[in-house]
């Protein structure tokens, strides 16, 4: 971990011991190698430059956590980010492919396909997986966008902010798992032009999210040593306040919401109630176990 | 006298001159305040490295004398915030004097 030899203090200097220590206190709160060693450069050039300068430059263990703390709040926002594009393009793999559709001679019947083992799970997966994905990358981009300006923040909120970038990302990777059996299903139904969009949107956007979750995973020194809990879901949408005190009634009112709406437009559009209300209550589950992921995200990051 | 609230602007404003390494940044800020500031030397590296993920600065390593060096140059959104650093600050300053005087 020590610069070029030319600018490395004596063995026994205590520039070398502060370079050591530094070392050993960035390397135990997890600031990834090559950050390491560029820090350890910078010193060890501020030390040859002045080599009385070890008893100026402070304590490593506290430098070494302002370097923890600050690069561990950075990497939440700069994943956050990543998750929200990635989510965009899995909602552009999701939504074009429906629309296109429309061109593609419509919707075949879910029992026209290879197979309904196949049909019936990718519909499953289109339908609840994107809700989830919507939710916590939401509630991800919502905190990390509240908590912007701050140098630091506590452990578990990186923790939390990282927590929910990867629901959001798994549920996002869901989708287009669902959108990639969809479409292999119906293969003999849909025009090869259809296919290739789909499976090209669908594999792209699951590159990104893949990309997104390894960046998450990789990118989080969560152990900087910065005290305090993070606010819960109701600091991120305060309107919702009243009704998160209450989960199950929220659970239960914006699933029967969803019920109702989905049940109303359908019927509407398609001319028949037991239509409307089969959708509806797919929807309404759909919704409340959005909800339901929103709520225990938050709730584990109290706990 | 506190001056962590500061030392962003602060750094800002010594590389709005010209770009320069760790040390020399440290060195300047000691002798433009006429050692008024007593911060350790070492809190300027955490902040450099914060302003740079930032994209205020940009950095890269140079070979001087035989050593490898971390050389830190103003972006052009730097620059900007080192002038509304500046702004601001005089503005603040003063206030306070007015109220002071």
């Amino acid at each position: 971990m020590s610069p070029r030899a030319s600018a490395t203090p004596g063995p026994d200097s205590p520039g070398t011991s502060f370079l050591v220590e530094l070392d050993r206190e960035l390397a135990r709160r997890r600031v990834p190698a090559p950050a390491r060693r560029r820090i350890a450069g910078e010193y060890a050039d501020h030390l040859a430059c002045d080599p009385g300068a070890a008893a100026r430059l402070g304590v490593p263990d506290e430098l070494a956590r302002t370097f923890a703390a600050e690069l561990a709040a950075d990497d939440a926002r700069r994943v956050t980010g990543e998750t929200l594009a990635a989510l965009c393009l899995a909602a552009v793999a999701l939504v074009a492919g429906q629309l296109a559709l429309g061109g593609a001679g419509g919707s075949p019947r879910f029992d026209r396909g290879t197979s309904t083992l196949l049909s019936l799970p990718a519909i499953v997966l289109i339908v609840l997986a994107p809700q989830v994905a919507f939710i916590a990358g939401s509630l991800g981009a919502v905190r990390a966008w509240r908590r912007r300006r701050a140098r630091t923040l506590p452990d578990a909120e990186v923790r939390l902010i990282h927590r929910r970038c990867r629901v959001a990302a798994a549920a996002g990777s869901i989708t287009c798992a669902g959108l990639l059996l969809y479409a292999m299903n119906f293969t003999s139904r849909l025009p090869a032009w259809w296919l290739t969009l789909q499976l090209g949107l669908a594999a792209a956007a699951l590159a990104a999210l893949a990309a997104a979750w390894r960046a998450s995973r990789s990118a989080s020194p969560t152990w900087a040593g910065v005290a305090g809990v993070p606010e819960g879901l109701a600091a991120d949408v305060p309107r919702l306040a009243p009704l998160l005190a209450r989960p199950r009634a929220a659970w239960a009112l914006a699933g029967t919401a969803g019920l109702l709406a989905t049940a109303a437009f359908t019927a509407h559009a398609e001319g028949s109630l037991a239509e409307g209300l089969q959708r509806g209550a797919f929807e309404g589950v759909a919704i409340a176990v959005g909800l339901g992921a929103a709520i225990a995200i938050a709730r584990g990051s109290e706990s | 006298m506190d001056a962590y609230g500061h030392l962003d602007g602060m750094l800002l404003a010594i590389l709005a001159a010209e770009p320069a390494h760790g040390y020399a940044i440290a060195q300047a800020l000691k002798d433009r305040s006429g050692g008024v500031f007593d911060l350790p030397e070492g809190t300027i590296y955490p902040a450099l490295h914060r302003l740079e993920r930032s994209g205020l600065l940009d950095s890269e390593w140079s070979t001087a004398t035989g050593r490898r060096r971390r050389v830190y140059r103003l972006t052009a959104r730097g620059r900007r915030a080192a002038d509304g650093a500046r702004r601001d600050w005089s503005r603040f300053a003063g206030a306070i004097e007015a109220v002071l005087a």
